[in-house]
């Protein structure tokens, strides 16, 4: 699938003083694809999403994004592009009302006032359009941030940590949203603690460790991978 | 003339530490910048002034009157607003701002009180005779200056590093969230460190006299800068890195007023933005940039 | 997007402005006292410049004085060293405000009080510079500015009309554009406001520039207006605090805010604080701290809370 990949990472190194967060990390992602990053704490994940999205710049490695190296290039220049992220704790700009939150993007994206509407019609904020958002719930001020991401039509979406503190009926409904984020052609990086969560997504995953991967395959696969049993119980 | 100069650097370095290493206090436990720790210095001096003229009190005796005031003043200041401030949307920016108030507040209250007249002490009070140091001569009031400056950050480290008040201290500096975890009394411990940096401040105030020209109501904000640049030089958050910061300062200006007098008023701001700018951790440690 | 409100020609706020600068026009036949009536225009132009800077972007500048007293000392120089006409001199006063900002720009890396700070001992710096008695021959060093040959009474006061006009007019586009509201969300959250493809660096440093324009333009039109000046008042910090307060009570990122700030405040100075300084520093430093506590987003906020829109 090489050639049609819209992402490829390789060999992706980051260090934070004598930590190694990141040591030659490759993965490779298409439109449309949903691929399932886990591991345990300090393994790289969000370090890895970080790198790709800009937030940090790599200290060996490369990024290409349809075709494209992207590692020097800054956030909002990978954002015009197409590559977008959400939060682990979400950063929705809170002194602004909502449809403010998602106008600022779509200045950028040319995304017009009906797909606004349509945005937060599908993320179920519709009703909250003119609050404030500080004055949201965490359940929502997720998805604000996923609908700011969207709004900037990615092409390549980074989630870290969606489902952390969702009930089950808010997560069965955010796999759901995440499946038709994905069928519009829309490029999945998700970072997922949840793996019965990420079970409903994909069956792809990498497994990280230490900075690097150990597993890439089915999650089923991974689940019985003497390797990966190891970490998560070993570590 | 340049074993003068440094010896000189020496004492005024030890005596801005004694300056800074209040606010430096202050900022570590609670992250905040204290604006208006240059007028708590004011105050402490108009209060070593008046002790003088009053009784003929020598600042050196001043010194546990000033420890007492300002301690429970610190500890009032700190109940009367901080909690309120910190469970706010913006404490960092909050807190600035009402420093910056409160700094007015004083200013205005210490014109009201005692005028706008510039006061001293005359340096006569420590004996007319200079002092000889390592074949030197200095003032006699900058070497007791230098020495309750030693005095003041020797006590610091004691209270910091020797005590379980100050152990609880370093807890809190490390991380608010922790100590309180593990049972600190979060608050108690915070209230007296903003008490203990207004005491240190005050300390420091009853000696400006001698080093840092006549007493004025709006000498307050001028202070605060430099001891800004003083700790920023330093190490922000890190009470003993004041020291080395002091001592850089300290020698800094002396070399200045020795060689380019006309510029040596730039010195802690030159210094300040250069060390902000490019290493903004300090010569120590700790982060302040943002991207 | 109907950011420009629909059926009145000017967008939302703009009558407010036009009223404002129409009442400073007709005042000065009504109103003898002209000194008061061109200080309280500068002040809601620099309340405006704090605006941009401090209410849409989150940055406190202490040290925007500093713009203010090289804008005063750039006109003034141009007028005395190149012989330039008043009128051509206040843009050089701006030009020179611009370039010490576009100087100082790296301080923008710093966050929240360090960048305060870090910006007040830079002012402190251009003070020092320009004060110094070694400079005598190009700044007049401590000694100061006189500018009598130019002096115009009424034509300083049309031009600091016309600078109102602009600050205001800075205001309004960023209360109703793109780059307002772009700059509000890299006050709110810098990294997402990167991520909705906001230019964080050149959008802020935009501000930043604006912002030491407006100061410029206001500090070479004081010092046209008063032509005897030392460089101590034009590099008073309390003209920042005053403007900074004055916003902050109005309310920040609005355009009636420092408007009703600055009138009540500097009013208040006026009646009060010429007289007896100490006395209105200490209202002043009381009405700081009565802010921090129960109002941070200043008298707007109240008419917010009852749903009011404020412009």
């Amino acid at each position: 699938m090489s050639p049609s990949a819209l992402l490829v990472v390789e060999r992706l190194s980051k260090h934070f003083g004598a930590f190694q967060a990141l040591d030659g990390l490759s993965l490779k992602l298409a439109s449309g694809e949903i691929l399932g990053l886990v591991g345990p704490n300090g393994s790289g994940k969000t370090t890895a999403i970080n790198v790709i999205s800009g937030v940090y710049t790599a200290d060996a490695g490369t990024i290409h994004f349809d075709g494209q190296p992207v590692g020097g290039l800054p956030i909002h220049r990978r954002a015009h592009l197409g590559i977008n992220r959400t939060f682990q704790v979400p950063k929705p700009f809170k002194g602004l009302t909502v449809s403010e939150n998602l106008e600022i993007a779509a200045v950028y994206s040319g995304a017009g006032r009906d797909e606004i509407g349509k945005c937060l019609e599908f993320l179920e904020l519709a009703p909250l359009a003119g609050r404030e958002a500080a004055s949201l719930n965490s359940a929502q001020q997720k998805r604000l941030d996923l609908a700011r991401a969207l709004i900037a039509r990615p092409r390549l979406l980074l989630v870290d940590e969606l489902a952390a503190g969702l009930n089950p009926a808010e997560l069965q409904r955010m796999a759901q949203t995440l499946m038709t984020i994905a069928s519009s052609g829309v490029a999945l990086l998700v970072v997922e603690h949840l793996l019965s969560f990420l079970r409903e997504l994909t069956s792809r995953v990498v497994v990280m460790d230490a900075g690097r991967e150990i597993f890439e395959g089915p999650l089923d696969v991974a689940a019985r991978d003497p390797q990966v049993i190891d970490i998560f119980l070993g570590g | 003339m340049i074993a003068y100069t440094l010896l000189a650097g020496l004492l005024f370095g030890l005596y801005f530490s004694l300056v800074a290493v209040g606010l430096n206090l202050v900022f570590g436990v609670m992250r905040l910048i204290n604006l208006a720790h240059g007028d708590f210095l004011m105050l402490g001096a108009f209060l070593a002034y008046g002790l003088y003229t009053a009784a003929g009190v020598n600042p050196v005796y001043a010194i546990p009157a000033e420890i007492v005031a300002f301690v429970l003043a610190g500890i009032a200041l700190y109940y009367a607003v901080v909690p309120r401030l910190l469970s706010s949307r913006d404490p960092e920016m909050l807190s600035f701002i009402l420093l910056f108030g409160l700094s007015q507040i004083i200013e205005a209250l210490a014109v009201i009180a005692f005028g706008n007249d510039q006061r001293a002490i005359p340096a006569t009070v420590f004996g007319a005779r200079p002092v000889t140091v390592f074949g030197q001569t200095f003032p006699a009031a900058w070497v007791v200056s230098g020495v309750v400056s030693a005095a003041a950050i020797l006590a610091v480290y004691l209270y910091l590093y020797r005590s379980r008040l100050g152990y609880a201290t370093r807890a809190v500096m490390a991380s608010r969230d922790e100590a309180a975890s593990t049972g600190i009394n979060v608050h108690r411990v915070s209230a007296i460190a903003l008490g203990v940096g207004l005491a240190l401040a005050a300390v420091a105030g009853a000696f400006s006299p001698f080093m840092l020209g006549s007493i004025e109501p709006d000498m307050g904000i001028r202070i605060t800068t430099v001891s800004f640049a003083v700790i920023v030089i330093g190490s922000l958050g890190n009470p003993l890195g004041t020291v080395l910061g002091g001592l850089v300062y300290g020698l800094g200006l002396m070399l200045m007023e020795t060689y380019f007098p006309s510029w040596a008023d730039m010195l802690p701001y030159v210094l300040l933005i250069l060390i902000l700018l490019i290493r903004p951790s300090g010569l120590l440690g700790q982060r302040v940039r943002l991207a | 997007m109907d950011y420009w409100a629909k059926g009145c020609g000017l967008p939302r706020g703009g009558w407010y402005s036009v009223g404002v600068v129409a009442l400073f026009i007709v005042l000065p036949f009504v109103y003898g006292n002209h000194d008061l009536l061109f200080n309280m225009m500068m002040y809601l132009a620099l309340a405006q410049g704090i605006n941009v800077l401090f209410g849409f972007t989150g940055y406190l500048p202490f040290g925007y004085v500093g713009f203010f007293g090289s804008g005063a000392y750039g006109a003034s120089l141009a007028v005395l060293l190149l012989h330039l006409p008043p009128v051509l001199a206040l843009l050089v006063g701006a030009v020179i405000a611009v370039l010490l900002a576009l100087l100082l720009a790296p301080l923008l890396r710093l966050s929240g009080a360090y960048f305060a700070i870090a910006s007040l001992a830079a002012s402190e710096v251009v003070y020092y510079i320009v004060s110094n008695p070694h400079l005598e021959s190009l700044t007049q060093g401590p000694y100061g500015i006189s500018l009598a040959r130019a002096y115009d009474a009424d034509a300083s006061y049309a031009a600091m009309v016309v600078v109102l006009a602009l600050a205001f007019g800075v205001v309004v586009y960023l209360r109703n554009s793109h780059l307002g509201l772009a700059l509000q969300a890299i006050r709110e959250e810098p990294v997402s406001a990167e991520f909705a493809g906001v230019n964080v660096v050149r959008e802020r440093t935009c501000a930043w520039l604006l912002s030491a324009a407006l100061a410029g333009l206001a500090g070479g039109t004081y010092a046209w207006h008063v032509s005897v000046f030392y460089p101590k008042s034009v590099f008073d910090l309390n003209i920042s605090v005053f403007a900074i307060v004055f916003t902050l009570f109005g309310g920040v990122a609005t355009l009636l805010g420092p408007i009703v700030g600055t009138l009540l405040l500097y009013g208040l100075y006026n009646w009060i604080g010429i007289s007896q300084p100490e006395y209105f520093q200490l209202v002043f430093g009381i009405v700081i701290v009565m802010l921090v506590l129960f109002l941070p987003n200043g008298l707007a906020s109240l008419l917010r809370r009852v749903n009011v829109h404020v412009p």
